[in-house]
């Protein structure tokens, strides 16, 4: 027997949730979304759970990633009760699970903590140019004797390795949480993890589901900034020696062309959001927490940073493109440690994830029906 | 038209406003009651049956018409339509105008002549466009007063009805009549109007022809309706599976509506019990979020419709689309299983809620946060306003049905009569000390 617990609402409720007490569970919501579906029927199935405390109920389920927040729900609710933002502080709270260290709780919900983490990753990227960066050549642009590029790419491997260790970790206990249910595992059969495998790639590719919501502008413009974002991701990470070099390139050179709009790809997808939020025109954008502002204002920063240091090497001005260059590692810092696996950036893995899981769980429950519509046809 | 001085002013002849008159009369006050249509009625002399007792609506309104217009103490006054509320120290001064009937009231006899001659057919009114009439008529078979009235922006001025007229009663010259009504209380008994078909945008924004609304319902199943059956609208079929979607227009947000209109659960129950006796084959479905049957004798109502087979889905409908062959279909989820359906009804009902018929501050009344008059101290006084010597009766001061309509219009008179005498006296009292 479980027992209600009103205390679930008020804890979701720090991570951004208005109005759910506003719910009486009339339906709208669920019927009125493009994406639920009879086995994910949300928001109303989430916001239950939230207002009679099934915080286990709620860990396991793949719901909240499969919202897109197209807004719908908020704007046709009858009682007002934001069921969209519930979903989004749902997403936060999530997240707050699947990170093991209890971080992700504290940036969330206490600004202290969120402002307080960046202020010290700025620290420590200051801290290490101030110590590591080599001879400031002044005559000409020298970025690779300032900042040699082996020990950037170190460090940026490091701080992938850093990530990459949070995010799959995260990733591990979202995998547990769904397959595990009261002590035994309801795995579906690894072959079809392998055959529907080509599913994650397509949707963190296409975002497919999102082009489900009712117009599709912000669909496009999160695509274009998922594209910008991720090119502008393996250039850093794999190719750092191509790409940071005090070679001057042509600018038909893709060297120099692939970064650009990579940037201008980010700059536009980040001011989209951004915009939005300001004017708040989208039903989602009505309501924004700090990480909402956070991570389009890091991005934007991070891409017109990256942009500047370009700009001030091709015009020949050592110390600004030093200078930049360090401003740009600060804002990387923060957009990767700071609120990366334990913030709004984890989206990113968490929502491909939970769809593929969902495509598995439904490829293998059609394989399993036709294997006993199979059998019961040879009765 | 001659100025008038009565003891009280009612603004409204529906069921509350007539009932306030007739309890005033009854006493001895001398009562006007203005009515802004060609005939006293309101909307329930245009409904089929009333709940929970399933009697005759015009077996209960029509006497109370009658009533009305032939009271020695009631000076009725249709198609007049109030400007202003000025007070002084005598009391009221009501600027009310006539509108032109281009018929004379006083020897027009109701025969009909004209109606049979005239050539122009226009969607009724009182049958919610479903049926029509002619644009010079007598507005419906049960009108009070039986009196003739055109309607000029139809009119085609062919002047066949002013040769049909046996007594010369069609006056094409007629303009609007403005005149003063003094009165020592007013009444307002200005009503509802249903919110609109179209109000909710996910419901098919008014464009869907088997989507219809409640008060239509009421039409085609009253026994004066249009068609004398129920046949929906789109292509004359005669539906088989009909659904009603509760909270079509109240308690709604984004309606700006919050609030519940009392009725709805009331009136979809019984429009589904009288279906099934004019469809005895028909489905018919009611989704709703919350049942609300307070009333006296509500409840087993209620339980009746369920036995009767009258099925209750609860889940609001989010959304109303339709098939190639115009069949509406609604789209929810069934809360208490967690699904999501779509199904197909031949017609479907919103039932909507009510709104105020006339804005409160033209009577120099601040409307409450609904929109409807406000009243100060509903459960001390619920029929005083803000305003000394002017009351409320009926959905004008927020929704009610009927049984509360005719008890507030009561409760109304009531207080009229005791401001009334009250002023009476001090009046009485200050001659007496002038003459000392």
């Amino acid at each position: 027997m479980s027992r209600v617990d009103p205390t679930f609402l008020h804890e979701i409720k720090e991570y951004g949730a208005v109005g759910i007490e506003q719910c009486f569970n009339c339906g709208n919501c669920t019927a009125i979304c493009p994406l639920a579906s009879d086995d994910y029927p949300f928001p109303r199935n989430v916001i239950r759970r939230i207002q009679i405390g099934q915080r286990d109920v709620l860990r396991t389920q793949l719901d909240p990633w499969l919202c897109y927040y197209c807004g719908e729900c908020s704007a046709t609710c009858p009682k007002g009760a934001e069921p969209g933002e519930t979903m989004m502080a749902a997403r936060r709270w999530m997240t707050a699970r699947y990170d093991w260290t209890g971080l992700s709780h504290k940036l969330y919900t206490s600004t202290t903590w969120a402002i307080g983490a960046l202020i010290v990753g700025a620290l420590i990227v200051l801290g290490l140019a101030w110590l590591l960066h080599g001879p400031l050549v002044t005559d000409q642009v020298q970025l690779n004797t300032f900042a040699p590029v082996e020990m950037i790419h170190l460090g940026d491997l490091i701080l992938a390795g850093i990530l990459s260790f949070f995010l799959l970790s995260g990733l591990f206990r979202m995998f547990v949480f769904h397959f595990r249910e009261g002590g035994k595992w309801k795995l579906p059969p690894l072959s079809v993890f392998v055959t529907e495998a080509w599913q994650l790639v397509y949707h963190t590719l296409t975002q497919q589901r999102f082009s489900k919501c009712e117009g599709r502008r912000r669909w496009i413009s999160h695509l274009i900034l998922v594209f910008g974002y991720g090119s502008m991701f393996v250039l850093i990470v794999l190719f750092l020696t191509w790409f940071q070099t005090d070679n001057i390139y042509p600018i038909y050179h893709p060297q120099r062309w692939v970064g650009y709009l990579a940037a201008l790809a980010i700059i536009y997808g980040a001011s989209d959001a951004l915009l939005s939020r300001i004017q708040k025109k989208h039903e989602m954008h009505h309501y924004s927490q700090l990480s909402d502002w956070l991570f389009p204002i890091l991005l934007i920063l991070l891409a017109v940073s990256g942009l500047l240091i370009s700009a001030f090497r091709y015009m020949g001005l050592p110390l600004a493109t030093y200078y930049i260059y360090v401003a740009h590692l600060v804002v990387m810092m923060m957009l990767y440690i700071c609120i990366g696996p334990m913030g709004k950036w984890a989206h990113l893995l968490y929502r491909p994830f939970a769809v593929y899981f969902q495509v598995v769980k439904e490829k293998a429950r059609e394989q399993s029906n036709v294997t006993a519509g199979a059998l019961s046809s040879a009765d | 038209m001659k100025d008038l001085k009565v003891d009280a002013l009612v603004v409204g002849g529906g069921i509350a406003g007539m009932q306030a008159a007739l309890d005033l009369g009854d006493q001895g006050f001398q009562v006007a009651l203005v009515e802004r249509e060609p005939s006293i009625g309101g909307k329930m002399i245009t409904l089929s049956k009333v709940f929970p007792t399933l009697d005759c609506c015009s077996c209960i309104t029509t006497p109370k018409m009658s009533a009305v217009a032939h009271h020695p103490n009631i000076k009725l006054l249709t198609y007049c339509e109030v400007e202003s509320i000025q007070e002084n120290e005598k009391g009221f001064a009501v600027a009310t105008v006539q509108k032109p009937r281009y018929v004379d009231e006083a020897t027009c006899t109701g025969c009909r002549l004209c109606e049979y001659a005239c050539p122009i057919t226009v969607p009724s009114s009182f049958d919610r466009g479903l049926g029509s009439y002619r644009a010079i008529r007598v507005p419906f078979s049960t009108a009070v007063p039986q009196i003739a009235v055109l309607d000029m922006d139809n009119c085609i001025l062919c002047g066949k009805c002013e040769k049909a007229c046996p007594v010369d009663a069609v006056v094409l010259s007629q303009q609007p009549e403005p005149f003063t009504i003094h009165a020592t209380a007013i009444i307002l008994a200005t009503g509802f109007e249903l919110n609109e078909l179209g109000a909710k945008k996910e419901y098919g924004a008014a464009k869907l022809p088997n989507v219809i609304d409640p008060l239509m319902m009421e039409r085609f199943l009253s026994p004066t309706g249009p068609y004398g059956r129920v046949l929906r609208p789109g292509d004359g079929m005669e539906p088989t599976t009909i659904a009603y979607v509760q909270c079509a227009g109240s308690r709604d947000k984004t309606l700006g509506i919050e609030y519940c209109s009392r009725v709805c659960c009331m009136y979809a129950i019984k429009q589904a019990m009288l279906i099934s006796g004019a469809l005895p084959m028909a489905e018919i479905t009611i989704y709703y979020m919350d049942i609300r049957t307070f009333g006296k004798g509500y409840e087993q109502f209620y339980q009746n419709a369920k036995a009767m087979g009258v099925e209750f889905v609860r889940g609001k409908v989010a959304s109303i689309h339709e098939d190639e062959k115009h069949n509406p279909i609604v789209k929810m989820e069934l809360t208490e299983e967690g699904r999501i359906i779509e199904r197909t009804h031949d017609l479907v009902v919103l039932s909507l809620g009510m709104i105020p018929a006339v804005s409160s501050s033209g009577f120099g009344l601040v409307p409450a946060s609904d929109g409807f008059i406000s009243v100060p101290a509903p459960n001390a006084s619920p029929t005083v306003t803000e305003r000394p010597g002017i009351f409320v009766t009926g959905t004008a001061g927020g929704p009610m049905d009927i049984v509360d309509s005719i008890v507030t219009a009561g409760s109304a008179a009531s207080e009229a009569s005791a401001y009334i005498r009250s002023k009476t006296m001090i009046a009485e009292s200050q001659s007496e000390v002038a003459y000392a």
